[in-house]
This record gives structure tokens, C-alpha cells and sequence, in this order.
């Protein structure tokens, strides 16, 4: 799996592409790095499914980015894992843009 | 329905006994009340007859007492001989003349004359009756007569009548019971003729020596000898004025008022315990029917409950299981039919299933349902070929038959490794083959006769080869039997093109649609018969590949890529799906089981396509399925991730299912879909 990282000001965009599962899952959780940004973007566009080793480094993000006071949307999310999504109840949790 | 009868019967004879009671008694009561009636009768007539007859008697006399006076006062010896010449003459047995005191002064009969002894004899002193005469002294009367009466004077029996005399006093004569009768008995005659007592009763008088006087039945026999009445009267006789007079009522007369009386009690009694009977036995029979419905309703409720307590009924059966699929639905009718389904193992590769249908109805249907259903089984469990576990099925079953039941069935055994089907038709309906293309056609072969006809009858075995995606549908003729409101049955064509038109549906989709398309066909029309439907296809065998990892991460990844190879074809949503879910497992495998040894089997099926993965590993016993599923509504920061893989499993696979087994954890789940 690839994290691609594009910063605009305090903006920041993570475009991931492969599977997030309990292989790729410690991978994936070094590059969740968002320094001062108050802006984070998560482009799973390239993600074509993620299991729940990867909706806890989601989860674990999104308490982060509201702890000190910014956002963290999730966008372009694919099928499979917005199925995932709504089975555990994450989509209404989560900012899907 | 005996018990029914013997409940009328003996109503019936309570009401006979208490008509026959209520008839003795009223008719007693109302023979003796006749009986009391007609003597009251003849007493009160009696009354009458005494008043009128001794009228009669007086009359006579007095005019003959009158005729006495005449002669007398014209002048006549004055001498006790001429006095009895006299009486004589007027066929009197005595005359004698009082004076105003009441003293005798002339007679006939010298006891009543003074003597030097005695003085004469002296009505006003002899008091009684004699007294009463006196009456013509005073001038209150010009007449009196003395009832016949015994003469204290001379102990004679005589009638005294008197008549007042001119020159003072009364002349008095006197008649003895002889005297009397000849003087009066031709005013007897036809007295009384037309006097009826009591309707068809009457009164006859007679002369002291019986001869009728006067009758009020034949006047002719007047004259002639009486002879009392027998008991076909009530009579009563009585001397008056030495007359004897009978007043009788023919009983039959008397009888009639009762008669009547008791007949219409009868009749009015009669109607009144008819009634009474009627409508006790309405009550009665009500009271029964709605017992007998009560009753009904249990049984019904109990053989409904015996017939579904045997049959299985979780589908899938065998979740496990990727060869075949097999479906089955019953819907009962009102009244237990004794359908009944089933399916088993009766080795690792073969299974059995069959259809069958009791003939007859309710508890028994039930019970014999169960029996045959038991004998079946347990023949074909022996391993035994088809047709001699129906062979021997049949012969148990013959035995103490007694009710002639029988049981139409169909078995078939499918070897899932070659895909045939070798089965046996006991009578019943042939089952529906549905190829895979959708093609429907009816399994014909020449059936064997069915289950406790016959013992001793062979089976005939035949057989089918079906090819991975095939099925067979079978069902009792509760569907095809079904009537519509015109008596039109369901019949096989319409079920041949309900099937069809089902097109590629399968199990329980096209159980439904052939049961919606026999209700859209019944209308209004209830139930006729339970409707039992099972369908089994042929999966073909899996290709399985099951290879061993290491229990730690190198591991996971290993079988993830293999995992991934496997399922290149799967279309990519249902493959996403498998990939998820096998990531929770391996997950837990791998970081929570304490495994040493971990295998993962990858089965795909065709027709329809499908993906079992089976997991097998030898850390603790876990069951992740019995695990609760994690709340959620909660808000971000209340949320952990805790079972939700688990929950992800669950939700996007079908079926899933946990086993211990041997030491191992056996976690199998799965997905089937259309190509």
C-alpha cells in the first residue's frame, strides 16, 4: 500500500491506494501523520477494501484531529469499504465527503 | 356416535316411563274422582226422587183421606166395625177421628180408644210426628202426612194422613206397607221415566215384591220382574214410602267424564314431555357438539404438533454443506394431513431425501406418519439399498394394519460425488426435474404401490444423473389437488408452468411462488389438503484447496495472498466481501488464539457459484459467534473498534457457522452467487 501526501496551507490531503487490512494496517499507520494541519483529507479513492484493522487507525484519526480542534474528511470512499462503513456504523461517525 | 345414540334411547324411555306414570296416576285420580262424582250424583237424584215420589204418594192419599171425611161426615155408623167396613172399602188399613184436644174419639183400631184401663190415645201428648197433626187442629193446615213409620201405639208400620173435619178435630187414616202400595203404585208408573242421571243414567222403581214400576230405560217392562243392577253400574237403592228405587249410572256413562279428562290430560301431557324431551336432547346434543368441538380442536391442535415436531425444519440443514442445497415448507390445512418431509445422511457422500403423504386424516393420519416415518429412517440408516428399506418399511407397516392406511412416498439418494440419484416412487406424485437451463419436466417412471397396501410387494429402484446446478422438486398433491371455486383442480400442467416461469429461482423463492400461484388459484376456496414441497440441487463437488500457515504474521500474509489468487473470478464485490471477512479471522487466529497449527480451505462450488472458506486452528476454543455484537450508536469518542470484525463477518457472509471439533476451532462461512 501507498500513502501520497499533498499539503495546501493547513490543508493537508492523504491519497491512499491498496488494501488496509491487518497486513497492510502498521504500514498504513505510519504515514497517518498530519502535523499542524487543521484540514485532513483522507482519498481513499484507490482503497478497494479495508477491514476493521483499518477502521481503528480510522477511528483513532478522527479523535486525534478533533482533539485539537480540526477536521478529518474521508473522501471518494469505494463501495466495498463504504459497505464496511455502514455495517459497523462508521459513515455516521465519520465526515464522508 | 353410539354414545350419541344410547343418550337418545334412554331420553326416549324417561319420557315413555314418566308419560306412562303421569297416564296411571291421572287416569286413577280421575277414575276414582268419577266414581265419588257419580255417587254424589245418585245422592242428590236421590233427594229429588224422595221430594218428588213422596209428593206423589201424598196426593193420593190425601185425596183418598178427603173421599174418607166425605163419607164420614155424610153420615156414617158411628162404630169401630163400620169404621174398618169403611176402611176397607177405601182400601185403607186403618181411619180414626180426633177431636180438638187430639184425642181419638173414633177408630177402626181399638188400642187407640180410651178403656176404663186408659185414656184414648192423644196426638198432642204422643209427640213425634204423631204430634205434628196437630196442625190440623189450629187451622195452620188443612192436610198432613206422616212419612211410612213404625206405630209406637201397637209396633205397626203405617203411613198416617189427615185432613182437618168440619166439626172440629181431624180424621186420620192410616195405610200399612200393603195398603200403601196398591192405593199409590199407579202413580208410580212412568214417574220417573224421563228422568236421566248423569246422561245415559236413571232411576227405576219397583213394588215391594220387585216388579218395575217404572223404568227410565224400557218402559215396556214395566211390570215385569226387576233384577238388581251388576257392577257395570254405580247404583244405590232406597226404600221410599216403602217403594224401593234405584238410581244407577252405567259406569261406561260415568266413565266417559273421565275419559276424556284422562285422554286429554294424556294427550296435553304427552305434547308437554315430547316437548320437554326435544328440547332437553337440543340441549343436550348442543352441549355435546360443542364437547365433541372442543375435542376435535385439541386433536387437530396435537396431530399438528406430532406431524411438525418431526419434521426439520432450519434451513439450511447443513450450512456446512456445498454439494447440494435442500429446501422444504409445509403449510398445513385446517384438518393434519400426514405429509411429511425428510433428510439425513446415510453416508459421508450420500444423502437421502423424501416426500411422503398418509392417506386419511387428523390423529391417526398423524400417528401413522410418525411410524412410517420412523421405519423408513431406520431402514434406510442400515445402509441398506432403497428399495429394501422400502420393501421392509412396507412390510412393517402391513403388519396390524388394520385401518387399511397407507402412505404414498418418494425417496431418492443422491451420491454427491457423481451427481446420481437413485430413488424409489411408492405411489406417490412424480416429482418435477429442473435442469440447470431452467427446463422443467416431469421425473416419470412407473411407480410401486404405496407404503402399507401390501406386504410382500417389491420396490423398484430407477435412476437419474444430474448435473451440478440440476434440481428436484418434489411435493404432495395438496398443490395439485387444490380446487379452485369451480371444483377445477390445480393439476400438473399449471404446476409445470408455475415452476418454469420461475426461471433460475431456486429453494425458497420458487416454493413460494408455486404456493402463491395455488393460492392465487384457490380464491376463496379453503385449503383442501396440506401443501409439502421440498426441493433438492445438485451443487456438483467443490474444488478445494486447504493449505497449513504458521501462526503468526509471515503466516497471515501468506494465506492473505493466497486468499487473493484463489478468488481471481469471484466478481469483485462478493471477493472484497470474503477478503474482509477472512482478514477478521486471520486476525484473531493469529493475535489471539494461542494456535500453533492454522489451515486455511478455500472450497469454490459451481451451479450456483459459491466460496467456503473453512478455518481450522488448535488455539483455545473460541466461538466468535456467540460473542455480543458492539453497540453502534455511540458517539466517536465512546466507540471502540472491539468486535467489530466479527460483526463485519456476520453481516456480509452467508452462512456462518463455528465448530469444535478434535481440538480444533472450525469457523466455516461462505457466500453463494449467480454467475
Amino acid at each position: 500500500m501507498k500513502v501520497e501526501a499533498k499539503q495546501e496551507g493547513s490543508k493537508l490531503t492523504l491519497s491512499v491506494s491498496g488494501r488496509i487490512d491487518t497486513v497492510t494496517a502498521p504500514a498504513f499507520e505510519a504515514e497517518l501523520k498530519f502535523g499542524d494541519a487543521t484540514q485532513v483529507v483522507l482519498d481513499l479513492a484507490e482503497v478497494p477494501y479495508m477491514s476493521s484493522a483499518g477502521l481503528r487507525l480510522l477511528l483513532t484519526a478522527h479523535k486525534t484531529m478533533l482533539a485539537s480542534g480540526g477536521e478529518l474528511l474521508i473522501a471518494n470512499v469505494q463501495p466495498s469499504v463504504r459497505e464496511v462503513l455502514d455495517i459497523t456504523g462508521f459513515s455516521g461517525i465519520l465526515n464522508l465527503v | 356416535m353410539t354414545e350419541r345414540r344410547n343418550l337418545y334411547v334412554k331420553l326416549a324411555c324417561s319420557v315413555l316411563a314418566t308419560f306412562l306414570l303421569s297416564f296411571i296416576f291421572s287416569w286413577c285420580l280421575h277414575d276414582g274422582l268419577s266414581k265419588h262424582d257419580a255417587y254424589e250424583l245418585i245422592d242428590r237424584t236421590f233427594k229429588n226422587v224422595q221430594d218428588e215420589l213422596t209428593d206423589c204418594i201424598n196426593e193420593r192419599l190425601v185425596r183418598v183421606c178427603m173421599a174418607v171425611r166425605e163419607t164420614l161426615e155424610e153420615g156414617y155408623p158411628d162404630d169401630p166395625r163400620s169404621l174398618q167396613t169403611l176402611a176397607n172399602e177405601m182400601r185403607v188399613t186403618e181411619i180414626s177421628i180426633a177431636d180438638n184436644a187430639g184425642d181419638i174419639i173414633r177408630s177402626s183400631v181399638a188400642d187407640y180408644l180410651a178403656t176404663d184401663a186408659r185414656p184414648a190415645f192423644n196426638f198432642a201428648e204422643a209427640g213425634g210426628e204423631a204430634a205434628n197433626m196437630m196442625c190440623l187442629v189450629d187451622g195452620s193446615d188443612t192436610e198432613y202426612c206422616q212419612p211410612f213409620r213404625n206405630n209406637a201405639v201397637n209396633n205397626n208400620w203405617r203411613k198416617f194422613v189427615g185432613v182437618w173435619r168440619h166439626a172440629g178435630g181431624f180424621f186420620e187414616i192410616g195405610c200399612d206397607a200393603k195398603a200403601l202400595q196398591s192405593l199409590t203404585r199407579s202413580t208410580c208408573v212412568d214417574l220417573f221415566r224421563n228422568w236421566h242421571v248423569g246422561g245415559t243414567g236413571g232411576i227405576v222403581v219397583t213394588t215391594a215384591t220387585g216388579l218395575v214400576l217404572s223404568d227410565y230405560e224400557e218402559p215396556n217392562r214395566e211390570g215385569s220382574q226387576w233384577i238388581e243392577p251388576d257392577d257395570t253400574f254405580y247404583w244405590k237403592r232406597m226404600e221410599i214410602e216403602t217403594f224401593p228405587v234405584y238410581v244407577m249410572i252405567p259406569k261406561g256413562s260415568a266413565a266417559v267424564q273421565r275419559d276424556v279428562l284422562v285422554g286429554s290430560t294424556a294427550i296435553l301431557n304427552g305434547a308437554a314431555l315430547v316437548f320437554v324431551a326435544l328440547l332437553v336432547g337440543f340441549v343436550i346434543s348442543a352441549f355435546v357438539r360443542q364437547q365433541m368441538h372442543a375435542q376435535a380442536a385439541k386433536e387437530l391442535e396435537m396431530a399438528k404438533s406430532i406431524q411438525l415436531s418431526a419434521l426439520p425444519n432450519v434451513f439450511p440443514p447443513f450450512p456446512d454443506e456445498n454439494r447440494f442445497d435442500i429446501w422444504a415448507s409445509m403449510e398445513t390445512a385446517k384438518e393434519v394431513g400426514g405429509d411429511f418431509y425428510d433428510f439425513y445422511f446415510t453416508s459421508k457422500d450420500r444423502v437421502l431425501f423424501l416426500i411422503a403423504d398418509v392417506s386419511g386424516k387428523g390423529v391417526p393420519a398423524a400417528m401413522f406418519m410418525m411410524r412410517a416415518k420412523t421405519l423408513i429412517t431406520s431402514a434406510a440408516h442400515t445402509g441398506k439399498p432403497l428399495s429394501q428399506a422400502f420393501a421392509e418399511a412396507n412390510d412393517a407397516l402391513c403388519e396390524g394394519n388394520a385401518s387399511n392406511t397407507f402412505v404414498t412416498a418418494w425417496a431418492g439418494e443422491l451420491n454427491t460425488k457423481t451427481g446420481r440419484v437413485t430413488f424409489v416412487n411408492a405411489g406417490h406424485n412424480h416429482p418435477v426435474l429442473i435442469r440447470e437451463d431452467g427446463k422443467a419436466e416431469f421425473l416419470k417412471t412407473r411407480p410401486s404401490l404405496a407404503l402399507g397396501a401390501m406386504a410382500g410387494v417389491p420396490y423398484a429402484t430407477n435412476e437419474i444423473q444430474l448435473e451440478p446446478g440440476d434440481e428436484i422438486y418434489l411435493y404432495t398433491d395438496g398443490i395439485t389437488e387444490q380446487p379452485d371455486a369451480n371444483g377445477e383442480l390445480y393439476g400438473d400442467a399449471q404446476l409445470l408452468k408455475t415452476i418454469s416461469s420461475c426461471g433460475r429461482y431456486w429453494r425458497k423463492t420458487l416454493l413460494d411462488a408455486v404456493l402463491a400461484d395455488v393460492r392465487r388459484h384457490a380464491g376463496n376456496v379453503e385449503q383442501a389438503d396440506d401443501c409439502t414441497q421440498l426441493i433438492m440441487r445438485y451443487r456438483g463437488e467443490p474444488f478445494t484447496v486447504t493449505r497449513e500457515y504458521a501462526p503468526n504474521m509471515e503466516g497471515l500474509e501468506r494465506a492473505a495472498t493466497d486468499l487473493a489468487a484463489a478468488l481471481e473470478d469471484v466478481p469483485e464485490k462478493l471477493r472484497n466481501r470474503l477478503l474482509v471477512a477472512a482478514d477478521e479471522i486471520f486476525a484473531n487466529i493469529v493475535n489471539y488464539s494461542g494456535a500453533t497449527h492454522w489451515t486455511l480451505s478455500v472450497e469454490l462450488t459451481r451451479h450456483p457459484q459459491g466460496v467456503r472458506l473453512v478455518f481450522a486452528d488448535d488455539g483455545k476454543p473460541f466461538d466468535p459467534l456467540v460473542r455480543r455484537d458492539p453497540d453502534i450508536t455511540l458517539s466517536a469518542q465512546e466507540r471502540t473498534v472491539g468486535g467489530l470484525g466479527i460483526l463485519i463477518v456476520k453481516k456480509t457472509m452467508s452462512p456462518v457457522t463455528y465448530k469444535r471439533r478434535e481440538g480444533m476451532n472450525i469457523l466455516t462461512m461462505g457466500t453463494d452467487y449467480e454467475s
